[in-house]
């Protein structure tokens, strides 16, 4: 007979203060009853030849979900954005570098090996770009924000990233960034971001292409600035 | 291995817009009524009795819903509680792989009839949180919290095709002005129904928002309510519905990496498609495995070639007469013309540029407005495009539109691709008259 043991319980090792009250009233919250409701009039119909003037109950109806969500296998990761570290994990058979790491090599080759970690430098390229004028609510007064597929140096992948202190008319493939973790972090992904790491040569546009540009980010910031006082990317 | 032939015998929307305060069940309900209006000899007090057909459901979000199982009211709903029922569910890929599923249930020879019913209900939530729960089809700890939207990470993807092909600002605005354009005749569209009846050029593209550069908000797609239906039969039971079905020929799926940050160097697609990777140009750092990289959508391709194998389509720019392309981008018609081999990798700018997919070049494309101005019902979507080149291909279109006009007199097949996520998986279905 193979001797078996039972997993837990578990033990903690360290953890976080967080508000339990809060947390436990937003879990509670809503449950589903009505706060209110309105009666509406609306033409309806299944083709725009057929509408016929409906009415229509509506109720506003809250609901909320909270998550105690595990990181797994890869929790080493995240442990290391708290310790200010970039961590990646290996596959000792390819040698395939994963950030955002993979418990197990998904190389066909190597039969789903199980990785090792390695600490990866701060540095990597930018594969691709975008300049976000409609951010995470969270980062709207950041806006013009710019978001880089950034492939961290001596991994095989690439990992999204927002990017500061760019001119979002500067950021173009290839360039080469330096990557931060935030010194308040709180142990997710956004925790991490770039920064240029050497002067930036803006890509190609055409005159008419670099004017629709300028206008469209002075439009994005004068919305910030009008949301949020003047606190802009600028 | 049984191999039945697959038959569309008829087909309906509930058409999309953003609000539509009708009820899911209700909506596919008025979609599923104008296939019995179209099949007077259609009786659905056989069905349960029989047990020789299944209805296959297809929505996208429990949580956009605020419902699970949903699909067990839109089936009571109906009238077929004891009939066999599936849900399909895959991201934006839902409605696609709705339709292959069925076509394969049929093929099986366990079925003679498949009813597929898709819908959606995209108004309920706050706009913000209705991208969340569409974002959230994206990588939660990977993707999706790092500050990036959905619509973000396929402008990461769209940058990257200006950068290595020099696809351009104008060629995405120039596929929005087509799109919309397109969608102006038809009665089923969310655009029209929101924004009038008048043409839109490339400057009214310009003027929309910018959203994530390079995309601006005529680029993208449409979040929708509304609902579609297919009947699909074997070739016995059609004959007692119609003299002219419209037969499934090919399907095809595939998939590819949840993240798209993943492709670039991804050990399995190195060296898969050598004639691709030859087309990478000097200028670009050449990644590990240069097809698809983040230019391209491989699950488009891997899918595209399973179905012209199943369907026995060599030369698909030759062989196929109109294109319905999934897209929540306007760039992904032009990448997605490319890897389903409608044209050379970093060629799909050229097809719009010569107006072959406009609809009087000789490929026509997305005749329905698609994803930007025929809306995004997501489990819909992919299913009303059926039924919308259904309609092309038996001739339907003066009828079911009251735009004669734009029914397209010679063709014979049609090709509509679906895909999820960022093209993590995907779906295409070749129709034939």
């Amino acid at each position: 007979m193979v001797k078996m043991e039972q997993p837990g319980p578990e033990k903690v090792i360290k953890q976080s203060a967080y508000d339990e009250k809060w947390w436990n009233d937003w879990v509670m919250k809503g449950g589903w009853r009505p706060e209110a409701w309105k009666i509406i009039e609306m033409k309806d119909g299944p083709t725009l030849t057929s509408l016929k003037t409906e009415r229509f109950m509506i109720i506003h109806r809250p609901h909320a979900n909270m998550f105690n969500h595990s990181y797994g296998k890869v929790s080493r990761f995240f442990e290391g954005l708290l310790e200010g570290k970039l961590m990646g994990t290996k596959c000792p058979k390819c040698g395939l570098v994963y950030c955002p790491p993979r418990a197990h090599c998904f190389n066909p080759k190597c039969r789903l090996a199980e990785t090792t970690w390695v600490e990866l430098p701060k540095k990597g390229v930018v594969h691709s770009y975008t300049i976000m004028a409609i951010a995470w609510p969270s980062m709207a007064h950041l806006q013009p924000l710019v978001g880089a597929m950034v492939r961290v140096d001596g991994t095989n992948t690439c990992l999204p990233m927002t990017m500061r202190d760019i001119d979002p008319e500067k950021v173009n493939i290839g360039l080469k960034v330096n990557i931060h973790i935030s010194k308040d972090a709180k142990g997710d992904l956004l925790d991490v971001y770039a920064t240029p790491a050497e002067e930036p040569k803006a890509p190609k546009r055409t005159e008419a292409e670099l004017k629709r540009f300028r206008e469209d980010m002075d439009k994005t910031r004068e919305w910030v600035k009008k949301t949020f006082g003047t606190k802009t990317n600028k | 291995m049984a191999n039945k032939k697959v038959a569309i015998v008829a087909g309906a929307i509930s058409r999309f817009d953003n609000p539509r305060h009708t009820l899911q069940e209700e909506m596919c309900a008025e979609a599923v009524r104008m296939i019995l209006d179209d099949l007077p000899n259609l009786d659905l007090g056989t069905w349960v009795k029989e047990q020789d057909t299944a209805a296959c459901y297809s929505y996208f979000s429990d949580i956009l819903e605020q419902q699970q199982c949903m699909h067990w009211i839109i089936n009571d709903y109906l009238g077929l509680s004891g009939l066999p029922q599936y849900r399909v569910e895959s991201g934006g890929a839902t409605p696609i792989d709705a339709v292959v599923n069925a076509a394969l249930w049929i093929r099986s020879g366990l079925f003679k009839q498949v009813l597929v019913v898709g819908w959606e209900k995209m108004n309920e939530l706050h706009i913000q949180k209705v991208n969340e729960a569409i974002a959230i089809a994206g990588d939660t700890d990977w993707d999706f919290v790092s500050g990036f939207t959905y619509n973000a990470f396929y402008a990461t993807l769209e940058t990257r095709r200006m950068h290595v092909f020099g696809e351009t600002e104008e060629d995405l605005a120039e596929v929005a002005v087509m799109t919309h354009n397109n969608s102006l005749d038809n009665p089923y569209a969310q655009w029209p129904a929101q924004h009038g009846f008048g043409k839109i050029t490339v400057d009214d593209v310009y003027k929309s928002r910018l959203i994530s550069w390079p995309y601006r908000l005529y680029e993208c797609a449409m979040t929708s309510e509304g609902a579609s239906a297919l009947l699909l039969t074997d070739a016995e039971t059609a004959r007692k519905y119609t003299d002219t079905p419209v037969w499934i020929s090919g399907v095809g799926f595939g998939s590819d990496t949840m993240r798209p940050g993943d492709r670039p160097d991804n050990p399995a697609w190195k060296g898969l498609f050598p004639e691709d990777e030859k087309l990478w140009p000097g200028h670009v750092e050449r990644p590990l495995s240069p097809y698809p990289d983040l230019t391209n959508f491989g699950a488009f391709r891997t899918a595209a070639r399973l179905a012209y194998k199943d369907a026995g389509i060599r030369n698909p720019r030759k062989e196929i007469d109109m294109v319905m392309v999934f897209d929540p981008y306007a760039g992904v018609v032009l990448a997605g013309l490319e890897d389903m081999d409608f044209c050379k990798r970093g060629e799909g700018m050229k097809l719009l540029r010569e107006g072959v997919i406009q609809p009087w070049g000789d490929l026509p494309c997305q005749f329905s407005g698609s994803l930007t101005a025929q809306g995004h019902a997501v489990g819909s979507t992919s299913i009303a495009e059926v039924v919308q080149v259904y309609w092309q291909l038996s001739q339907q279109i003066g009828k079911k539109w009251g735009a004669p006009k734009r029914q397209m007199s010679k063709a014979r097949r049609g090709l509509i691709q679906g895909h999820g996520g960022t093209g993590c998986q995907a779906g295409v279905v070749i129709l034939e008259r």
